[in-house]
């Protein structure tokens, strides 16, 4: 009773979402259904998209929060997510994939979010200061997981927690752990050796 | 007009801990956009100009600045930027000009030893422990600099390390322990 009282809950909370969303900020965009079981929270001047069937899960006491850094910002998150404590600052792009389901974790496509003061101490000079991110479809991010700028998480794929990406490439259907990731280990190959203990 | 409120924020918050925190002081030009909370009876010490921010997207986190005992001692440089940063010091926590900290924890202590007792750690001193920041060091969101660590000027730290080790001038630090880096480029990851 009490499962079935949250989920229509949940519904007209992200239904209240889509409608605002739509009529206030026209650069953020969500499409209905959106289950929202926790707090969303969308701000700054770039365009964000969120395909249909998408759900905002309470995990770590955090919601869903986006946050793009420039006018030229792009968030593209696909249909059937579970979307749990996640946090996305863009200043490029960040694409997340179809029935991607993440924990507490955090998408960041730049380095540091106050980019004046970043400027200042000659940070871009050295480093890349932002790039793309790009998330496949069935990808689960596990709890703490951060994926900086420059990454691509291919289908199907798994970010062990605590695990930390930064200018990576995961191939389908690995597991990428550590911090920073290295190499990325086949999800066949890990069963396997499951299987022969 | 939020940069005003937060500099009447910052000469109201002057005017109050010179009255009433004498063992706090911030310079002229102090800016709070966000919730400050500080605690404990060790002195603390803000630059000229410094901004005290929280984190774009989330309310949960502010800048605290924690003191654990009568003679802990924080300072902070000019031109110094915190956003939702929390330092926490037992004994000295120091910080040069123009630093950058976002979302991340800066402690020099270990609070408690790995015993099973878990009583006071061992072996913990002011020179054993005490935390020195450079020049014009950047520290990214969800990065902890723990016990004993000196990080040098121009130092990058990326989002997600864990410092345990000081970091010499000019380098890239990340992972968890933090490692120096010559690029922020790690190619052989399943390719």
């Amino acid at each position: 009773m009490r499962s079935h009282l949250d989920l229509l809950v949940a519904v007209l909370r992200g239904t209240w979402y889509v409608c605002f969303y739509r009529l206030f900020r026209r650069n953020v965009t969500i499409r209905f259904p959106f289950k929202a079981f926790a707090r969303v929270r969308i701000e700054g001047p770039g365009s964000v998209f969120v395909d249909r069937n998408c759900a905002v899960h309470l995990n770590v006491f955090k919601g869903l929060s986006i946050v793009t850094l420039s006018p030229e910002a792009r968030v593209r998150i696909g249909a059937r997510c579970n979307l749990g404590g996640l946090t996305i600052r863009c200043r490029t792009h960040v694409s997340i994939g179809d029935r991607t389901m993440t924990a507490v974790s955090l998408v960041q496509d730049t380095l540091f979010l106050d980019e004046e003061k970043a400027r200042e101490n000659r940070v871009a000079d050295r480093f890349p200061w932002a790039a793309p991110v790009a998330i496949g479809s069935n990808v689960w991010i596990t709890m703490q997981g951060i994926v900086l700028g420059d990454t691509r998480i291919e289908d199907d794929s798994v970010l062990a927690t605590g695990a930390v990406c930064c200018h990576y490439r995961a191939l389908p259907y690995t597991l990428v752990s550590g911090n920073p990731a290295k190499r990325s280990l086949p999800i066949s190959r890990v069963m396997h050796l499951v299987a022969r203990r | 007009m939020k940069d005003w409120i937060a500099r009447l924020r910052g000469d109201l918050f002057r005017l109050r801990v010179r009255f009433f925190h004498k063992r706090f002081t911030a310079g002229p030009g102090l800016r709070i956009y966000r919730r400050f909370r500080f605690d404990g009876q060790g002195s603390v010490r803000i630059g000229r100009n410094c901004r005290i921010d929280g984190i774009r997207g989330d309310d949960s986190q502010y800048v605290c600045l924690d003191t654990l005992a009568p003679e802990a001692l924080i300072v902070i440089g000019d031109n110094a930027s915190l956003y939702a940063a929390r330092i926490v010091a037992k004994y000295q926590v120091t910080m040069q000009d123009d630093c950058l900290i976002e979302e991340s924890g800066i402690v020099d202590t270990d609070f408690h030893a790995i015993e099973r007792g878990r009583q006071a750690p061992a072996g913990e001193s002011k020179e054993a422990c005490r935390i020195s920041i450079g020049n014009r060091v950047c520290v990214g969101a969800r990065s902890c600099i723990l016990k004993g660590v000196t990080i040098g000027d121009d130092v990058v730290v990326a989002p997600g390390t864990i410092v345990s080790t000081s970091v010499r001038a000019g380098s890239f630090v990340r992972g968890n322990p933090g490692r120096c880096a010559t690029s922020t480029e790690d190619r052989d990851g399943g390719e």
